[in-house]
């Protein structure tokens, strides 16, 4: 009698359990695509465009945030941009430094470079999020940054590709740009560079890059579609 | 969770970073060594570098206390661009010597490229790390433009009021395209204080001020920086903002008070005057509507569904109808119209052609008192107003054809008319009287009914007042109840000599009656007065007196003939034809008009007795006016 009760008790859990995961998993909101398909709904470009723009302006406040708070706990002694031997490890993707430059360059190249850059920080912001958990000298607000901001790459770099995605169903753009910016293309050599870097310099080339990605997006968002915000 | 090991070790980096607070990267500039050694001797260095859109940048240096090194071309400006692992110090691409500037154009910036910068004189190179940093962190945009303020709205007390401060963003900054994001920050103060009140800072190029008094001066500037970064630009030149008090306020306030106590007052006066004045003004709005009243008949039988009472009233049942006394019912009332109203046996044979008639209405025949109810018009007719009296007494809606018969006099003083020819009669000798033209209406049965016109042209007036309608050739003389037979028969000769009566039926015109004792004593005045022309009566012409027939006569006239007064003698047929106009030739002693004169041959006595001369003769129709005054007696 128990046992009966029992199983009757357990198949009523799973039921239960089936029923509310698909609640859950039903209740985020479909997933957004650049296409009106099945299962997702389609958003505007300037709404996809704004949402990336604020994304990446968060994420820059983030970084930026960050960085003063090394500053102030993590003093180096000296000036630390005037160090000659300090090298990002993106620097070497070749990224236009200036309004001109980053006018002058076409839309897919300028979103190459921002999925370029976006892709680079992926890892070395995982591995920092992780070293800061594991040194107890930062503060929990800290850390809790440092999460929220490898997060926030990797959602950047989702809501770019989806943007680059709906530029070329639009016949804004021209073909594949995502294919060379996958994770794996990036050469190997490039991934032991970032971990000899110290966080301080991390902290400080992820605002660069990060400022980079902002600006650029910012260009190419009124660029394309200039009605609000520009 | 602060860990107490490296607790002490932080506090120590907070003791050093303290001092060196301002050495953040991009802002390594100078201030710190003025601190740390103010009497060592101060080499050249940079003071400041600034991009003002992110696009340019300049940097300014001091010689410091070398003052020989101070002229210009001293000091020379190198810097340092890591571009590349092989980049090399290159000197300042534009010197601008009287500020001790150099500036950087576009083509030799770059933004995300650190920038070292170096002073070198002849020999030595003075070189700070600080001075390092890298384009977009010395940014300090120059402050909007176009500021202005407009007021929103004050508060509900006069004390407060809210204001919108708009602007335009730094026009050097290019915001257009998105290569700078810039923060707003407003700042205000009271005239004369000294500390600001600064607002959120805020993107949007407009902003609201609120709680500022009235009465006050205000004094409000903005400046912006990019954001996520932290140098400010410039203030903005300070606009003032000063609203008084509204003094309308306070005038609209007595006058509002004004208006409504005179609208009050003028409302309780217009009350005073209604209800004082309330009998006249109801009079005025609504004036009395005169209801239906029939002289002799209570009002209530009047109203709606009594009907049958009514008719039963009216035809002599119930209380005893109509009487006499009726017209003090409504005595007070001037504007009362009086329907008379005589019931009588009416032959409906006649009377359905009879009644067609309203001018044989208007010349009812009346019957002997003792049949009737009313004699109604005849006391109408003693009221001063004749005339409605007369109207009034005719009313064919109120018949019951059965039973009623609706007669009207047209001439007041019937009785007395009838009482005068009495008079007249018994006095007289048979001569005056034909002198008298006796026209009087008078109630008589169906047969007697004539038809005629509507419009009739009169033709003599009676002394009692009645007049004599004439409408031309014919007279029909009614029969009287004295000399009936005879007269009768002479008539029914006569009439059947006229042979097409056809339209007898269809009499038109009717006489004054005489004599409702029915007596026969008109007949004989009455045709000499009136020339009853012996040839058919035609329809529709001709009047008659009609005298009072006897009730055997009726069925006789009942046919086609029209009822003809008789003359006793021969003297009572004329056979001249009456005009429509006649002359008014003589007026008796009983100031009746003669309007024909019989012939003095037939009757010698009928001549007239009163002194008054025959006229001469006088255009037919017309009494001239000093005629009238010869008539008078």
């Amino acid at each position: 009698m128990s046992g009966t009760i029992r199983s009757v008790s357990v198949v009523w859990l799973l039921l239960l359990c089936l029923v509310l995961c698909r609640t859950l998993t039903g209740t985020g909101a479909a997933p957004i695509c650049a296409n009106a398909q099945a299962g997702c709904y389609a958003v505007s470009l300037a709404n996809l465009f704004d949402r990336v723009v604020q994304h990446s302006a968060r994420m820059h406040g983030i970084s930026n945030d960050l960085h003063s708070e090394f500053e102030q706990y993590f003093l180096p002694s000296k000036n630390q941009v005037g160090r000659v031997g300090r090298n990002c490890h993106t620097s070497t993707i070749l990224t236009p430094n200036g309004k001109e430059n980053a006018q002058r360059m076409a839309r897919e190249e300028l979103t190459e470079v921002i999925l370029k850059l976006l892709v680079a920080w992926r890892d070395p912001l995982w591995h920092f999020h992780r070293s800061m958990a594991h040194h107890h000298d930062f503060t929990n607000f800290s850390s809790d940054k440092a999460l929220e901001m490898s997060d926030m790459v990797h959602e950047l770099r989702k809501g770019v590709e989806r943007v680059a995605e709906k530029m070329q169903t639009l016949g804004l753009m021209s073909d594949p740009v995502n294919s060379q910016v996958s994770p794996e293309a990036l050469p190997p050599p490039d991934s032991g560079e970032w971990r000899r870097m110290k966080d301080y310099d991390l902290l400080y080339c992820f605002r660069r890059d990060s400022n980079k990605v902002k600006n650029y997006l910012k260009i190419l968002k009124c660029r394309i579609v200039p009605e609000h915000g520009c | 969770m602060a860990v107490s090991s490296p607790s002490s070790n932080i506090l120590l980096l907070l003791l050093i970073s303290s001092l060196d607070w301002l050495s953040t990267p991009g802002c390594a500039f100078v201030s710190d060594r003025d601190h740390t050694n103010p009497s060592a001797p101060l080499e050249p260095h940079f003071t400041e570098c600034i991009s003002r859109e992110q696009e340019t940048f300049r940097c300014w240096w001091s010689p410091g206390t070398f003052h020989n090194l101070s002229t210009p071309g001293a000091l020379r400006v190198f810097y340092f661009k890591k571009e590349s692992p092989t980049s090399e110090w290159r000197e300042c691409p534009q010197y601008i010597h009287s500020n001790r500037e150099c500036f950087f154009d576009k083509n030799h910036t770059s933004i995300w490229i650190p920038y070292c910068m170096q002073l070198r004189s002849q020999n030595t190179t003075f070189f700070n790390d600080d001075d390092c940093f890298t384009v977009e962190n010395i940014v300090r945009p120059d402050p909007p433009v176009s500021l202005n303020w407009t007021l929103l709205n004050i508060s509900p007390s006069g004390l407060s009021y809210d204001v919108m401060v708009n602007w335009e963003p730094p026009p050097s900054a290019d915001v257009r395209t998105g290569w700078m994001r810039i923060m707003y920050e407003i700042q205000y103060r009271e005239r004369n204080t000294t500390k600001w009140e600064a607002l959120e800072m805020q993107p949007q190029s407009q902003q609201t001020i609120f709680g500022l008094h009235i009465g006050k001066e205000y004094e409000v500037h903005i400046r912006c920086r990019m954001q996520a970064f932290t140098k400010f630009g410039e203030f903005s030149s300070s606009i003032f903002i000063h609203v008084t008090e509204i003094p309308s306020r306070e005038t609209t306030f007595p006058l509002a008070v004004v208006l409504v106590f005179g609208i009050v007052g003028i409302l309780i006066l217009i009350m005073l005057i209604i209800v004082s004045q309330q009998h006249r003004l109801m009079m005025i709005l609504l004036p009395p509507v005169p209801a239906p009243k029939i002289k002799g008949i209570d009002p209530e039988l009047l109203k709606k569904g009594k009907l049958d009472e009514l008719n039963l009233f009216l035809s002599g049942g119930g209380m005893g109808g109509l009487s006499t006394y009726a017209p003090d019912f409504y005595q007070d009332e001037p504007w009362v119209e009086f329907i008379e109203l005589d019931t009588e046996d009416a032959d409906s044979g006649e009377k359905e052609d009879n009644q067609g008639s309203d001018t044989q209405r208007l010349l009812a025949l009346s019957q002997p008192v003792s049949h009737h109810m009313n004699i109604g018009c005849s006391n109408a007719i003693s009221f001063p107003d004749d005339d409605s009296g007369r109207a009034s007494c005719y009313d064919p809606d109120l018949l019951d054809q059965e039973t009623l018969m609706l007669m009207a006099t047209l001439l007041p003083g019937q009785p007395e008319g009838g009482e005068a020819s009495l008079d007249v009669e018994e006095g007289a000798s048979a001569s005056e009287r034909s002198k008298r033209a006796l026209i009087q209406t008078q109630t008589a049965g169906p047969q007697t009914w004539v038809n005629t016109d509507f419009y009739a042209q009169v033709s003599n007036v009676m002394p009692s007042g009645g007049v004599v309608l004439s409408p031309g050739q014919q007279l029909r003389i009614q029969e009287s109840t004295s000399a009936t037979e005879e007269e009768k028969q002479k008539n029914i000769k006569e009439s059947e000599d006229r042979g097409d009566e056809k339209k007898q039926k269809e009499l038109q015109f009717q006489l004054l009656l005489v004599d409702p004792e029915g007596s026969g004593y008109t007949t004989e005045s009455h045709a000499r007065q009136i020339g009853t022309p012996p040839s058919s009566p035609m329809p529709g012409e001709g009047y008659q007196t009609i005298l009072p027939p006897p009730a055997e006569t009726k069925p006789a006239v009942e046919d086609n003939q029209s009822p003809y007064i008789a003359p006793d003698s021969p003297q009572f047929q004329f056979s001249a034809p009456v005009s429509d106009y006649t002359v008014v030739q003589e007026v008796d002693t009983e100031h009746s008009l003669l309007l024909n004169p019989p012939p003095h041959q037939s009757t010698p006595p009928c001549l007239p007795q009163h002194p008054f001369k025959a006229l001469p003769a006088m255009p037919v129709g017309y009494i001239t006016p000093d005629l009238l005054g010869h008539l008078s007696p």
